[in-house]
């Protein structure tokens, strides 16, 4: 099988002079009781007997014999941005660039992103909805409510939604909504809305009362906590056809993972997921080099933690190693961390196209306006940028198509830390999901599977 | 040596070629047509084109025969699980429910054009027409049993169109049951080859065959019944009336009304029967004896023998050559039907005398390998005369036997056009465990003596088995040309041969000279493998068939060898030969 050897974005035709350090690894190998072997292209897992782990171990030839024995997919070669490059089938509508917490470690600047608390006006969500069903070509979307904090423009996000629900029955392309929200502000008339049209809701806390609370606040230091909780509770106990959601931001003052999720189990949460904060305006507070051991410690705990609840017959909790065992065993292999741009685009309250909801009124992640439309030329440009075979030290990285490289915004703001934390974090998630397989096979759809 | 490893994930298992299989088991690999295929019938993927829903393509529209609660994506489609669980679902579960409509992006179409419903094949392709995405069907349900209560409303159902394939693994969705795939493949063990469109399982079973000897019928030595159109009637091995003896019609359209059809196929395959040698055969099968004749004393009297059966092959093949020649040029007559037998006669002669030339050389090639073998004390030589004498049946009105008591009856070569009793002629020399087999057959008995080189009896083998041949061919040609005046199909009744002198005459003789000579050649070198001089032979042979052809417009027959004109003709000379 031809390596592709890439060479500062090039494909350098083989047999060219480059130094073993720099060739991308085949495969990783993950030692243990159960051995396993992990194919790089396509995510292939295999379980390994021992003496077969021993001999491929230190030998590429036995390595490429095994892959050589494999029905592989030829992977795109070429560098450039996923193609066909089709219309965004997701938006997220940045209706409210304010909110009513001030959180310490907000990328976006209390919801203003550096400029002046703004409100989207309903021409200018209807405009991108508009925009989003037409050019969907039937396809299923999503349409998405952030800021700051959406529910401060109530009015907006539930016009939003009746229209998207007017366009979709027109167009037959079905609709999903989701929105991220401190919870502090819904009212009964919200929460009608969630249940009714089925939303993913993104809570953002970030542990019990305490621990939340310690960066979470309004502006008159009142607990962001209860304020969530209490107008959260109804949704809680009955969520209907929703999906509720906790997101926990992580700060180096305390990098505890499971306290954080038996604290939102407790008031009620079944879907907990944590984030290291990476960037933050006030100092002191993203992780360090040093941080991150303790911090994956930290993650492995709480999942050991899912394990024994799984054999308890109890469901997992803990989203950030569901969605690692959900995306392993497809196989999950992007070049990319996140459908930004491609897949996804987000709305300023001006009507303006960025990426994500992270880089939104960033000039550098422009991608166009509601008059103009999006420009396909800037999407491929960013997406050929951010592939991860472009990237360092990415491209000679085992796990790069699980990891896709980073969010883009935090490693252009602050580049890549943690790497070691990510491949040790998917190591562990891999021998997880390869007992798990075995041991819990209906969690994945399967019955008994032999070994 | 490849480790043993365990797949463990979704694209793990897809790349993974478990040693034993076959590539045929992979999809890709696959020939996977519509046809319905043999590895893989994507028709049975749109049966499940709803969600929760199994339906089959029938002649009067796509009929629901089943609801599926457990279909996974039943998971990303609440609305209609609920539907499916609720009053709806229970209504669907009883009586016959077809779909009505379809609707997919504003467009609707009705499974009932035109007042008549949608055949299977439209209606399946109407569906494999869906995109992804919603879809709305409407369903009624019909009434299939007299007094069923049918009050109920039409059910509108919608939902997504299911997704065949996982989008990023490729693997089929998990709704298929195993074998849900490959249930309606080719069985050509069964009846799927009365259906065969693409002809593929047609090709390894019989469609027309000859009739099996209907008992107490005066039959030949052979096993063949004696009357030939009996023996030679085609008839459709497939027919339902298994007593039939109609020929078979000569298209599919014809015959398809009194064939079996699946069903019986399924119920009656002991009735359908055996067929050996292109002829049905219900009885225990039994192989011609071998026959039981007595070795030659040695070699050299094999060799003599061979020299001799050489003589006779080529004497008889250019009686048979001259004979075509006097058929006259089917481009030549205005019938159709005169036309067609005349080509057919022509080509089935003509079959058979080449087939006589390879034996020819066949017996020149045994005396080769004798000689080469060592085996003999005299050297022989190519054999390329002419015999004097051809054995003839002695009394047409009953078949030959043999032995026979008052010796074999002969007469000299002759060249002559193709009178009727000059075919029987023929007839007679083929005969099957005629003279012609009895010689070989003591040849091969001798050939079958350890002291002779092992692969030398098989050719004398396969002398004997297309004896049987010629002898059905020249029946069928009597067959077609029964009823018909020799003046209708021969050029003239007399057709002489070219008299000396005759310049096209001349010129197909040193042709024919000149093959021999080519022949003498390679069949003293044993020219078998090389066969630069058979080559060059043949490419004669095609020069020699345009002068033939050439001399035949002129009703004028190629002068091989001196030949008694056909009125001068002694009676047959009777002669006792030892045999």
């Amino acid at each position: 099988m031809d390596r592709l050897v890439i060479l500062d974005g090039r494909v350098a035709p083989p047999g060219s002079a480059v130094s073993p350090s720099e060739t991308p690894p085949l495969l990783h190998l993950l030692s243990g009781d159960r051995p396993l072997a992990f194919v790089v292209e396509g995510s292939l897992l295999f379980g390994l007997e021992p003496n077969a782990f021993a001999s491929m171990q230190d030998n590429p030839a036995a390595q490429e014999e095994l892959i050589n024995s494999l029905r592989l997919r030829q992977r795109n070669s070429n560098l450039a941005a996923p193609v066909p490059l089709s219309a965004p089938n997701s938006i997220s509508l940045n209706i409210a660039q304010s909110c009513n917490l001030s959180c310490s470690y907000c990328y976006a600047d209390e919801g203003r992103f550096g400029g002046r608390a703004s409100m989207m006006s309903l021409e200018t969500a209807f405009a991108a909805i508009d925009r989003l069903f037409a050019e969907a070509a039937g396809q299923r979307v999503t349409v998405g409510f952030i800021g700051g904090e959406p529910f401060l423009n109530r009015e907006v996000l539930h016009a939003s939604v009746e229209h998207a629900v007017v366009r979709s029955r027109e167009t037959g392309s079905t609709v999903g909504f989701s929105a991220t929200t401190n919870g502090t502000l819904l009212t009964a008339f919200d929460l009608d809305l969630i249940r009714r049209h089925s939303f993913s809701v993104s809570v953002s806390l970030d542990g019990g009362a305490n621990t939340n609370d310690r960066h979470r606040r309004s502006f008159n230091g009142k607990s962001g906590f209860q304020a969530a909780i209490r107008s959260l509770q109804p949704l809680l106990q009955n969520s209907g056809k929703a999906r509720i959601a906790a997101r926990c931001t992580i700060t180096r003052e305390d990098l505890r993972v499971l306290d954080r999720i038996d604290a939102l189990a407790d008031a009620g949460f079944s879907e907990i997921g944590v984030s290291p904060l990476r960037t933050s305006p006030e100092p002191g507070l993203a992780f360090r080099d040093d941080d991150w051991l303790i911090f994956l410690d930290e993650m492995v705990r709480a999942a050991e933690c899912e394990k024994e609840r799984l054999r308890s017959r109890l469901p997992l909790r803990f989203s950030n190693l569901a969605i690692a065992l959900k995306q392993l065993h497809a196989g999950y292999n992007k070049p990319l961390p996140c459908g930004s741009a491609a897949s996804y685009v987000s709305v300023s309250t001006r009507g303006e196209y960025f990426t994500c909801h992270r880089t939104i009124d960033n000039p550098g992640f422009n991608l166009g306006n509601a008059a103009s439309g999006l420009s396909l030329e800037k999407r491929e440009q960013f997406l050929r940028s951010r592939h991860v075979d472009r990237q360092e030290p990415c491209r000679s990285c085992w796990a790069r198509y699980l990891c896709g490289g980073g969010c883009h915004a935090e490693v252009l703001a602050a580049g890549r830390s943690g790497c070691d934390y990510i491949r040790g974090w998917l190591e562990y998630c891999l021998r997880f999901y390869d007992q798990a397989l075995s041991e819990f096979p209906s969690l994945f759809g399967e019955g008994e599977i032999a070994s | 040596m490849i480790p043993k490893i365990f797949p463990r994930n979704l694209t793990a298992r897809a790349a993974t070629l478990v040693a034993g299989n076959p590539v045929t088991t992979r999809l890709e690999s696959g020939v996977g047509n519509c046809f319905p295929g043999l590895e893989f019938d994507h028709r049975n993927l749109d049966r499940r084109f709803f969600p929760g829903l199994i339906f089959e393509f029938t002649a009067t529209g796509p009929r629901l025969v089943n609801v599926d609660s457990n279909d996974p994506e039943l998971k990303g489609e609440p609305a209609l699980k609920k539907t499916l669980s609720g009053k709806d679902g229970k209504s669907l579960a009883e009586g016959a429910w077809f779909i009505q409509q379809i609707t997919q992006g504003g467009t609707s179409i009705l499974m009932k054009q035109g007042g008549n419903d949608l055949d299977a094949m439209t209606s399946w392709r109407l569906v494999r027409c869906l995109q992804p995405g919603k879809v709305t069907i409407q369903l009624e349900r019909r009434r299939v049993t007299a007094g069923e209560n049918i009050s109920q409303e039409p059910i509108t159902l919608s939902a997504n169109r299911r997704n065949y394939v996982d989008p990023q693994t490729g693997v089929i969705s998990t709704a298929y049951a195993p074998g849900e795939l490959t249930q309606s493949l080719c069985s050509p063990w069964m009846h799927d080859f009365r259906d065969c469109a693409c002809f593929y399982w047609a090709s390894n079973h019989p469609d027309i065959v000859l009739a099996q000897d209907p008992p107490g019928e005066p039959t030949l030595p052979s096993g063949a019944p004696e009357d030939p159109s009996l023996a030679l009637t085609p008839i459709d091995w497939l027919r339902t009336d298994r007593s039939s003896t109609k020929p078979a019609g000569a298209t599919e359209d014809e015959n398809r009304p009194g064939q079996m059809d699946h069903y019986e196929i399924n119920q009656r395959w002991q009735d359908l029967a055996i067929v050996l040698q292109g002829r049905e055969i219900s009885s225990v099968y039994q192989p011609r004896q071998p026959e039981t004749a007595n070795p030659l004393a040695s070699p050299d009297a094999l060799a003599a023998r061979l020299s001799d059966l050489a003589k006779l092959e080529h004497a008889v093949a250019l009686e048979y050559l001259y004979a075509r020649y006097s058929l006259k040029d089917p481009a030549s007559v205005a019938s159709r039907d005169l036309k067609d037998a005349l080509t057919f006669a022509q080509h089935e002669i003509f079959l058979v005398a080449v087939s006589e030339m390879r034996h020819l050389r066949w017996a020149n090639q045994l005396i080769w390998s004798l000689e080469h073998a060592g085996l003999l004390t005299t050297k022989v030589g190519p054999s390329l005369g002419i015999a004097d004498q051809i054995p003839v049946a002695s009394d047409p009105s009953r078949p030959p036997q043999l032995p026979s008591i008052k010796g074999v009856e002969t007469r000299p070569p002759q060249l002559r056009p193709l009178l009727p009793e000059v075919l029987q002629d023929f007839i007679a020399v083929e005969q099957p465990s005629g003279f012609l087999d009895g010689q070989y057959s003591e040849v091969l008995a001798t050939l079958r003596e350890p002291k002779y080189p092992p692969t030398l009896e098989q050719l004398a083998a396969r002398i004997i088995a297309d004896g049987m041949e010629h002898f059905s061919r020249f029946r069928q040609v009597q067959v077609v040309l029964t009823n018909r005046k020799p003046t209708d199909y021969l050029r003239s009744e007399t057709f002489p041969l070219a008299s000396a002198g005759d310049g096209d005459g001349d010129a197909a003789l040193n042709t024919y000279n000149q093959i021999l000579t080519e022949l003498d050649e390679a069949y003293v070198s044993g020219d078998m493998e090389d066969a630069s001089h058979i080559a060059v032979a043949r490419a004669l042979m095609f020069q020699l068939d345009s002068q033939a052809r050439k001399l035949a417009a002129r009703s004028l027959g190629v002068p091989f060898f001196p030949s008694v004109p056909l009125k001068k003709m002694k009676s047959p000379k009777k002669t006792t030969k030892k045999r």
